[in-house]
């Protein structure tokens, strides 16, 4: 029973980094109805410029706050001049966009980092809380505490503030967001920066885990996009429990499901999303919105 | 003699379409500060277009001057910001948001929360039944419940010009009635200037001061209110019903 704990604890620690990038992709998808198979690049890409800043001596904590700022700053700049010139166009035309983007930055940061794998430190203390058994890593302790507190972060922003107000209106209907005098394009533009800067926290956090090299993220994305299938791609929240979900789905799979073993774990996301798109194409906590003609 | 006051909103021979359709093909038409003006005419006359042009929705040429400052060329949000509130066409509700939210949002623009906070008691105060649904989400609200949230949303902006459009549309007559009652009550007690679209020539007329009709794009009648209701030929021809 101990071990059977024991793996549902590993899970939700590797399940709140996949929530952690859902976030960020329900967060561009909530705006702009855009599907960023990018975020998980530009989530990496950040993860080397943190890198970046502790190579040159700068703390762990220091070189976070840097990374965090340069990729709210970039996520927005990407908006303004990736993205909003095709806004408006069809979704296959996102979907290139965005996979087009996701081939630059995973090219540019083999082009200045190459693609060497290197090592990043992991920013919470060795060890592990014992209880009943169960032994509960601080650095998973860590990844949960900190997805927990960007979640809660998010909730204040966008239930406490005018911004957040604001970018909920776009969400809902630009055409009259603007008519009562939001700056909509503005407004997509923080999305995007908001949602990068989510994912580079993802990143910081997957890094010390997985060593850090380009194509890092690209097993990460593919559970984040389960995790937000399974919440619901409209839920902040839902990307969360989503993420947890398939977490430990995947590590119970892979501790007790012979054939699955660690093998066919990446299988594990994949039957998820088909299971939910049959069963509950919004996810767990999509909303249909009601609506009284 | 014309005063600054008579010549509040100035249209000055107005083009505006989408794309390679012209739809308004010179309209020019002023209204002053604290009156009610109405356009009326048929469908696909190009009301909608005027006022879409007016709030910058749809591009436009010739000249619009609110308060002798142009609002041609500038985006929604930039005029909405200069004291213009649009209720448009589909009411512009966020469905999804909930109705105290939506209304928050006619001030969006606004930075004095206090005096924000006192117009979401005078919204209420014009629209008891809000009150009672603040929470609640605004797609869950019927058709004339939404139509007041969009009037109350929109009074939220204190607005120096209201445009509404077709607030009459899908709406049960008495729901109508109310609601221009209270358009009727807005602009007595505020002096707020308000630019009204109307299918239903009656009602608008019954609030308006002085009206203009619509017909492909061209005003083809103006005068006041009063006259334009009394026209017989001009109310079987272009405003479709019988005095």
């Amino acid at each position: 029973m101990a071990g059977f704990a024991q793996q549902v604890v590993e899970g939700m620690g590797a399940g709140a980094i996949y929530a952690g990038l859902a976030l960020a992709l329900v967060l561009i998808h909530r705006f702009t109805g855009i599907v960023n198979f990018a975020q998980g690049e530009l989530a990496m890409f950040s993860t080397y410029v943190a890198w970046q800043f502790m190579d040159a001596g700068l703390p762990f904590w220091a070189a976070l706050a840097i990374t965090l700022t340069v990729s709210f700053t970039g996520g927005m700049l990407i908006e303004r001049v990736v993205i909003r010139p095709v806004e408006g166009a069809p979704e296959l035309t996102m979907v290139i966009v965005t996979v087009g983007l996701f081939i630059f930055v995973n090219a540019a940061a083999g082009w200045i980092w190459s693609f060497l794998i290197k090592d990043f430190p992991n920013p919470f203390p060795d060890g592990a809380l014992r209880a009943g058994g169960v032994a509960v890593g601080y650095p998973t302790l860590g990844i949960l505490a900190v997805v927990g507190l960007v979640m809660g972060l998010l909730y204040l922003l966008f239930r406490h503030t005018g911004i957040g107000l604001g970018m909920r209106a776009v969400a809902a209907d630009p055409d009259s967001a603007r008519l009562v005098g939001i700056r909509v394009g503005r407004t997509l533009a923080l999305g995007w920066g908001l949602a990068a800067t989510v994912g580079a926290v993802s990143g910081v956090l997957v890094a010390p885990l997985l060593f850090l090299e380009p194509n890092m993220m690209g097993g990460v994305l593919i559970y984040a996009f389960a995790a937000a299938t399974l919440g619901g791609f409209d839920s902040p929240a839902g990307a969360v429990v989503g993420g947890l979900v398939v977490g430990v789905a995947e590590t119970l799979a892979g501790a007790y499901v012979d054939v699955v073993g660690s093998d066919l774990k990446i299988g594990v996301p994949l039957v998820i999303i088909l299971v939910v798109l049959l069963l509950r194409p919004q996810g767990l906590f999509g909303r249909a919105t009601v609506e009284r003609a | 003699m014309s005063t600054p006051d008579d010549d509040f909103l100035v249209v000055e021979d107005l083009h505006a379409g989408y794309g390679g359709a012209r739809v308004l093909h010179g309209v020019s038409l002023t209204v002053g500060r604290g009156e009610v003006c109405a356009i009326l005419g048929p469908n696909g006359a190009g009301k909608t277009t005027l006022l879409r042009a007016l709030c910058g929705m749809v591009k436009g040429r010739g000249a619009v001057r609110l308060g002798g400052t142009g609002l041609l060329g500038r985006p929604p949000d930039a005029v909405a910001r200069l004291g213009v509130a649009h209720v448009p066409e589909g009411r512009g509700t966020f469905l999804p948001l909930t109705v105290e939210e939506n209304l928050r949002l006619g001030a969006f623009t606004r930075r004095d929360r206090a005096a924000v906070q006192a117009d979401l008691e005078r919204v209420h105060g014009y629209f008891p039944v809000l009150r009672k649904r603040l929470k609640q989400q605004a797609g869950s609200l019927s058709g004339g419940e939404q139509q007041m949230l969009a009037l109350g949303r929109a009074l939220m902006l204190r607005p120096r010009l209201l445009l509404l459009d077709e607030p009459s549309l899908g709406l049960a007559p008495m729901v109508t009635r109310e609601l221009f009652g209270i358009v009727r009550s807005i602009n007595e007690e505020e002096r707020t200037t308000v630019v009204v679209v109307e299918q239903n020539a009656h009602l608008a007329l019954g609030i308006a001061r002085q009206a203009h009709v619509l017909e492909t794009g061209r005003i083809v009648l103006s005068g006041p209110a009063e006259r334009i209701r009394a026209d017989e030929q001009v109310a079987r021809s272009y405003l479709g019903y019988r005095v």
